[in-house]
């Protein structure tokens, strides 16, 4: 049962469409020409058609009916594990956590970690294992009188026991999975996603980072030959005016001093006095070590398809996930944010985009925040967003330049008057 | 689907409230209208988040009113796992693994005539005769439904000695060595498959209510829940609309729904933004937005009565 559904995301192509089918609760119907032995050709059905009210015909009973029939025999199909290929896995009861013997399919090059020959799991890596049907897991054998107990000879774990393990017993061994946070990690292992723990989660409060490497391309300048940078620099010097005002000259003088001024980018960056955040300083307030924070980063998330992934050698992931119970938790106060971003690196926007909404989207540290409401997820990105680093006047340059100032003022005003109508 | 009787048990685990038997399941949406959430991983399903299966998370404002009503009543699932599995004696488990052989045996019997049906079929779309063999192609009405309905009532954890081991033809499955799980080749190659259950019943016996086990918490939304919920309407979590519930007029395998509900106390006061926003997103998805109260004032008849509910039904109109 295992090999037929490996990690290679083969059923994922409802994301080409506008509408997200896990939206809304799915027709079970379309199923039933599906069975538990027969996965050869699967594919994701088509949104259904669903109706506005019960109109008590006979015919909206009986679809009804067949849905929930449908619904009935797909959830009753059984997890079976063929000799051949079947992974067996052990309940290990102190760190509740459990050990597969022989690692043998591909499925492990994603999860698990190995230690003394033997591959452990996270308890929500065991426990996805369990549920998606690839692993045959078994209660620990109770020692008695000497007998050498082999994996086999423990009891099957239900799918049912497996949740009161690995969720259950969790908070007794002293870890820290949440249900919610189950579902967020099954959730995006199922899209396909390859997601790892953030750190150990063992200690109280997630690790700072404060290591602020600047992208490359950040070395322009120091090109050329010393005579061109010469002149470059007179160049420069008569050209732009003198930009370090001091504090004492900002309270007598003007801000912008009589002079040269060939574009208005040089007077608006001398309008620049009002000093912003220095995103990569470490911050200077941390909220006190605290377990019961609900607001740190749980999972790292990757891709898939990006080359041949290698869990010893991971990388930097793709995407932060924080968990939060939309039920329990309340919004956020500003220093709990503050120290959730601060434990994602300084990670600024590709320059070379051009977009500055997407750069601005991005920010400079993000992390996203997976709401879960009784099992239900939704995403929010929380980006740190460096407003001062988009200097939109040296953006906005080029309509000036060209057309006749009238012509271009005037299309920018029918085109603002036009988007105000649409909202 | 095999009938449920109630009051049947909720598992509690790290307090939250699932549902693991797929009749309970159905029992439940047909007769309480209450569809919970599914939130497990389908089997052979696992690249997708269209269809979810067991376990199923009921909110605690349903299994509050499932327990309130008497049909339900809540057991702690680590514990009784902790009892059931880790402090499992070796007669049982040894009990309980030659009754996991036989189900996995039946289960590879099935998959092998799944298989010859399958041939068959291939075949005569062909134009060909299937080969005949030993055993004949089976009738599909006499494959045998998932073991659940056929096997289960038999088994008690106490009186699995008394189990006929003639059930299997081929060889027994009673060695006295109980290690030896695997059958010892069998003429036609069936080698029993291994088989994750899906609920821990057996081998757990059906748990005791335990009248020591809190009610489960509720916000201050639960009495709108229980209102709607009492009215016939089917709820599912709001998140998605930033409210409290989203309100169907039936099963939402079969409609969209008409209400985003927000509970609010009888005296609180709340923001006439609140009002405008959730009415225009309800609106623009073709819903309408729904807030509701309890008075307290208003004397109750039982726990489960509905009086002094007001509740309104509001609907954007234009700018």
């Amino acid at each position: 049962m295992a090999d037929e559904d490996e990690d290679a995301p083969k059923l994922r192509n409802q994301e080409d469409d506008e509408i997200d089918a896990s939206e809304e609760t799915q027709d079970f119907r379309f199923l039933n020409n599906l069975h538990a032995f027969d996965p050869g050709n699967l594919s994701l059905p088509k949104r259904g058609e669903k109706d506005f009210e019960t109109d008590a015909t006979n015919l909206q009973l009986d679809t009804l009916e067949a849905s929930r029939q449908a619904m009935h025999s797909v959830l009753s199909w059984t997890r079976v594990h063929k000799d051949k290929n079947r992974i067996l896995g052990m309940y290990h009861a102190e760190s509740n956590m459990a050990y597969v013997e022989k690692a043998k399919t591909q499925m492990f090059q994603t999860i698990g970690r190995a230690k003394g020959g033997k591959e452990w799991l996270l308890p929500e890596e065991a426990l996805f294992l369990i549920e998606r049907g690839s692993m045959d897991c078994r209660w620990p054998v109770k020692e008695e009188e000497g007998e050498t107990a082999n994996i086999e000879d423990g009891a099957p774990m239900s799918l049912q026991g497996a949740y009161s393990a690995f969720i259950g017993f969790e908070e007794g061994v002293g870890g820290k999975l949440t249900l919610e946070m189950y579902n967020v990690y099954a959730g995006l292992r199922r899209s396909g996603y390859i997601v790892f723990r953030t750190g150990s989660w063992d200690d109280d409060f997630g690790v700072l980072r404060t290591d602020m490497t600047e992208p490359k391309g950040s070395e322009l300048q120091s090109q050329g030959s010393i005579f061109y940078r010469f002149f470059a620099e007179i160049w420069r010097r008569i050209s732009t005016p003198n930009r370090n005002v001091t504090a004492d000259g900002l309270r007598f003088g003007p801000l912008v001093k009589p002079g040269l001024y060939r574009n208005y980018a040089d007077i608006y960056r001398l309008l620049k006095i009002v000093p912003t955040h220095d995103r990569k300083a470490p911050p200077s307030f941390v909220l006190p070590a605290d377990r019961t924070n609900p607001y740190r980063l749980h999972f790292d998330v990757y891709k898939t398809g990006t080359g041949k992934f290698s869990k010893a050698r991971r990388g930097d992931p793709d995407f932060r996930v924080a968990v939060i119970s939309a039920r329990d938790t309340p919004l956020p106060t500003s220093s709990q944010l503050n120290d959730l971003l601060a434990t994602a690196p300084y990670s600024p926007p590709d320059p070379a985009n051009k977009n500055m909404y997407a750069r601005l989207k991005h920010g400079t540290r993000n992390v996203i925040l997976a709401v879960v409401d009784n099992g239900l997820p939704s995403y929010i990105n929380v980006a740190d967003t460096p407003f001062d680093g988009e200097r939109l006047f040296e953006n906005s340059l080029k309509p000036f330049r060209g057309k006749g100032g009238g012509r271009g003022r005037g299309g920018r005003g029918r085109g603002r008057g036009g988007r105000g109508r649409g909202r | 689907m095999a009938p449920v009787t109630e009051p049947f048990p909720i598992s509690r685990i790290a307090s939250r409230y699932l549902l693991f038997d797929v009749d309970i399941i159905s029992h439940v949406r047909r007769n309480h209208n209450m569809c919970g959430l599914l939130v497990g991983t389908i089997p052979n399903l696992s690249q997708q988040n269209v269809f979810l299966g067991i376990p199923l998370e009921l909110m605690p404002e349903e299994a509050r009113v499932l327990v309130e009503q008497g049909a339900a009543y809540i057991v702690d699932d680590a514990q009784a796992h902790r009892q059931g599995f880790m402090e499992m004696s070796r007669e049982d488990r040894l009990k309980f693994l030659q009754y996991m052989d036989q189900q996995g045996h039946e289960k590879a019997m099935e998959s092998k005539r799944m298989t010859e049906q399958r041939t068959a079929k291939a075949l005569s779309a062909k134009g060909l005769k299937p080969k005949e063999e030993e055993n004949p192609p089976v009738d599909p009405e006499l494959v045998p439904e998932p073991y659940r309905d056929v096997t289960m009532p038999q088994f008690r954890p106490n009186s699995l000695a008394s189990v006929k081991p003639v059930e299997v033809k081929e060889e027994s499955l009673f060695d006295s060595e109980p290690a030896a799980t695997a059958v010892s080749a069998p003429e036609n190659k069936i080698v029993p498959h291994f088989i994750t259950p899906t609920t821990s019943h057996p081998p757990l016996p059906k748990p005791a209510i335990d009248h020591s086990i809190p009610l489960p918490v509720v916000p201050k939304s639960y009495s709108l829940y229980r209102y709607v919920q009492s009215k016939g309407y089917f709820t599912m979590p709001g998140l998605r609309f930033g409210c409290n519930y989203s309100i169907y007029p039936g099963d939402p395998l079969r409609f969209h729904s008409h209400f985003l509900g927000t509970g609010l106390g009888w005296d609180e006061e709340f923001d006439l933004l609140d009002v405008i926003g959730g009415g225009r997103l309800a609106n623009r998805n073709k819903k309408a937005y729904l807030i509701g109260g309890e008075d307290p004032q208003v004397p109750k008849e039982s726990v489960t009565s509905t009086e002094g509910m007001r509740v309104f039904s509001i609907e954007w109109v234009a700018m």
